[in-house]
């Protein structure tokens, strides 16, 4: 699809990344810390998407379906994580978990 | 060249088989079974060697017998036997007087508790020997060179419980390294020049290669058997092998191993010969050795510590034969040697035994009336020893002292007939003192409560008893050997030697030795010379120990220097072991605990130190970790852009 507007997808996609990267460096809590790690799987398949309709390709849509399998992967394995770490240290905060510092 | 002739290999391959056998069944055997086993293994390498003399006789002049063992692909390196004349002259006396000395052995350790041990290690030493002698080239003659050291080393420590015996096996491999280092280095030549170890193959060309390299050669090849043979500089490990037991002072350090630097010095004489300084060399050190050990020898109280420097001044003659190119004469008194000089170890064997352990001649006397047999065996090998005619040592020391003056070296012919006067009188001083005179008053009594101390099976002979058989017979046989095997070789007369081994001297033989005095001239000069030394050192002998000797007063001050053999051994403790030993002290206590132990501590020291930084950024804080992560992958995008 030659010509296409691209911008606006690529502006979009780098909003959603910068918004998931400030969560996860910003905000203390895990489960929100999960969560914004997914918004920059989801810009990240975005972008994927843009490209392969700009030059009319599978391999962006076969990315972006990994991208979908291994963020739903990475989603239950987080909160399996997360929800371990309640049961055993009952902390709402990721700095209060340190345990592995040298 | 016949090749092929496998009975060669039965010579050291039989002793081999019987020392694993002794080795293996060393406590499940009788004794019996144990020394028949090794006797007959030796009794047929023998008969072997007989066989292969025979078949050799039949070949033409210059052909020899051999046969390949092993080859590794390499043209001029392998293990092969070879039978000519030198070879086979070597291996008749090593398993022939080795066949004796087991004999003798097998009732001379019969208390031992040791008795397998003993006949595996004895084999075993028949086995290195004869590869050494029968080897075709230096690679095997390297190999049975390294195997008699370690025979040796083993014997000479049989007793290992005495801490005398295992120093003196520990020095004698020692400088036997220091010879062996020799040899490799000057193999290292040989093949760099020739392409090639074969005796076949190296020793026609010698004369090719380049004179200052010969030189090196040469000198590398007399380190080799000088240490070997224990001569100046290297003798000081001989007399401390008097540790080991006598059938071995007899069999390794009188009769056959301490004459494989003869072996050398005749089998490599193109070598020698083609190198300017060869020859000389050789003649020097023969000398040197010849005149020292007679010098020290008479300084010696303990029994074989006199036959150990006789059996160093004897092969200086061998090797002063080499030197001036009589080396049929120096291989003819070889075989007497070994002859007489076994005759006498085997007959101090019995005499130690009979004063229960007691070494010290001084303590000694009055043997003649109580043992007969030992008396008159030990006298004639004395006879011969000093070289009275007609026994065996007087033709084939007389052929040496003959040949120094007919090639026209009077100084070292001088020195040869002092020797021959200091061996008369030193051998007529040890026969006198245990022969002649009183009986000690007890005898042996201050040993009598020593036998687990000194090791030695000393109960096994009562005073009185007799020789046991199996020790009378081998010592027979070779006292009549040393008295016959002149008929050999009587000048004008027969000269078996000379045929028979100048079928491989004669092969290479160049030049010829310009004869600098008439033949018969020499040999009256000679004669007349050293039959009045021998007889005037003889008469003074006796006058000083015989049965009219003054009781033992304190040792004169000389004497105490000759028995400490002019403090050469005292000289190399100072100058060579102890700095070896303070350095090793030095390298052990300082440079190890601070100078490596340092280093590996210091590079310990700085990885924890640097540890303790870099374990800071590992916080455990995971969002710091996301920001690390983000940073960098901010950098390697900026660094991409930007380029």
């Amino acid at each position: 699809m030659p010509g296409m507007a691209v911008q606006g997808y690529l502006v979009l996609s780098v909003v959603l990344f910068v918004i998931g990267l400030a969560g996860v460096l910003v905000r203390r809590s895990p489960l929100v810390m999960l969560m914004s790690i997914e918004l920059m799987w989801g810009a990240a398949g975005l972008l994927f998407l843009t490209f392969a309709r700009l030059w009319a390709g599978m391999e962006g849509h076969i990315f972006s379906f990994l991208i979908i399998v291994v963020g739903a992967a990475e989603a239950a394995i987080g909160l399996a994580l997360i929800v371990l770490i309640f049961r055993t240290r009952d902390a709402a905060d990721v700095d209060d978990v340190r345990a592995l510092r040298g | 060249m016949e090749n092929g002739y496998w009975v060669l290999a039965l010579i050291p391959g039989l002793p081999l088989v019987g020392a694993a056998a002794n080795a293996a069944f060393r406590r499940r055997w009788g004794k019996p079974a144990l020394a028949g086993t090794a006797s007959a293994m030796v009794a047929m390498a023998f008969v072997a060697t007989l066989a292969s003399l025979v078949r050799y006789l039949g070949l033409e002049s210059h052909d020899a017998l051999s046969l390949t063992l092993w080859s590794w692909g390499v043209p001029g390196v392998g293990l092969g036997l070879l039978g000519d004349a030198v070879s086979l002259w070597f291996a008749l006396v090593v398993t022939g007087v080795g066949l004796l000395i087991h004999i003798y052995a097998a009732a001379y350790m019969s208390d031992d508790p040791d008795y397998g041990r003993f006949f595996a290690e004895l084999n075993y030493f028949i086995f290195a020997m004869s590869l050494l002698v029968l080897a075709d080239g230096f690679l095997g003659m390297l190999v049975g060179w390294a195997n008699v050291g370690l025979a040796s080393y083993l014997l000479i420590g049989f007793w290992n419980e005495r801490p005398a015996a295992a120093a003196a096996s520990r020095k004698a491999f020692w400088v036997n390294t220091v010879g062996e280092v020799g040899l490799i280095l000057a193999m290292a030549i040989l093949w760099n020049q020739f392409g090639s170890l074969r005796f076949a193959d190296v020793l026609p060309q010698a004369g090719l290669a380049q004179p200052e390299i010969l030189n090196w050669v040469a000198l590398l090849l007399l380190v080799g058997a000088v240490a070997k043979s224990a001569q100046l500089p290297l003798h000081v490990w001989l007399p401390d092998a008097m540790q080991g037991p006598t059938p071995v002072s007899a069999l390794i350090h009188a009769a056959t191993m301490v004459t494989a630097g003869v072996y050398l010095a005749v089998r490599a004489f193109p070598i020698f010969e083609a190198a300017p300084w060869g020859l000389t060399a050789v003649a020097a050190v023969g000398a040197a050795s010849a005149l020292f050990g007679a010098i020290v020898a008479v300084g010696q109280n303990d029994i074989k510590r006199v036959l150990a420097f006789s059996t160093m001044s004897q092969v200086g003659y061998m090797i002063l034969g080499a030197g001036v190119g009589a080396y049929s004469a120096a291989l003819f008194h070889f075989m007497t040697h070994a002859f007489f000089k076994a005759a006498l170890f085997l007959g101090a064997g019995i005499v130690i035994h009979h004063f229960h352990g007691e070494q010290d001649i001084r303590r000694m006397g009055g043997l003649g009336k109580q043992l007969p047999f030992a008396y008159w065996t030990f006298l004639l090998g004395t006879l011969a020893l000093i070289g009275l005619p007609p026994l065996s040592g007087f033709f084939s020391k007389d052929e040496i002292v003959v040949e120094l003056l007919v090639t026209g070296h009077t100084g070292l012919w001088a020195v040869a007939v002092a020797a021959a006067a200091l061996t008369a009188f030193y051998m007529t001083r040890l026969f006198c003192l245990v022969f002649t005179g009183d009986a000690p008053a007890k005898p042996g009594a201050k040993h009598r409560g020593q036998k687990g101390t000194t090791g030695h099976a000393a109960g096994g002979h009562d005073s009185g008893h007799g020789v046991p058989a199996l020790e009378s017979v081998p010592v027979l046989i070779l006292t009549v050997l040393s008295v016959g095997a002149g008929v050999l070789w009587i000048p004008g007369i027969t000269a078996v030697p000379e045929h028979f081994l100048g079928r491989v001297i004669e092969q290479y033989a160049g030049a010829g030795h310009a004869a600098a005095m008439d033949t018969g001239l020499a040999k009256t000069v000679t004669v007349a010379a050293l039959m009045g030394v021998a007889l005037l050192a003889m008469a003074l002998a006796v006058r000083l120990y015989g049965p009219a000797r003054q009781g033992a007063g304190p040792q004169p001050r000389w004497q105490s220097v000759l028995t400490n053999g002019l403090y050469l051994d005292d000289l190399y403790r100072a100058v060579i072991v102890r700095p070896l030993l303070a350095s090793a002290a030095y390298v052990g206590g300082v440079i190890d605990p601070h100078v490596v132990d340092g280093a590996v501590n210091g590079v310990a020291r700085l990885a924890g130190t640097l540890a303790v930084g870099v374990r800071r950024l590992q916080a455990g804080y995971v969002r710091r970790y996301a920001l690390i992560l983000m940073g960098g992958t901010a950098l390697i995008v900026l660094y991409f852009v930007m380029l």
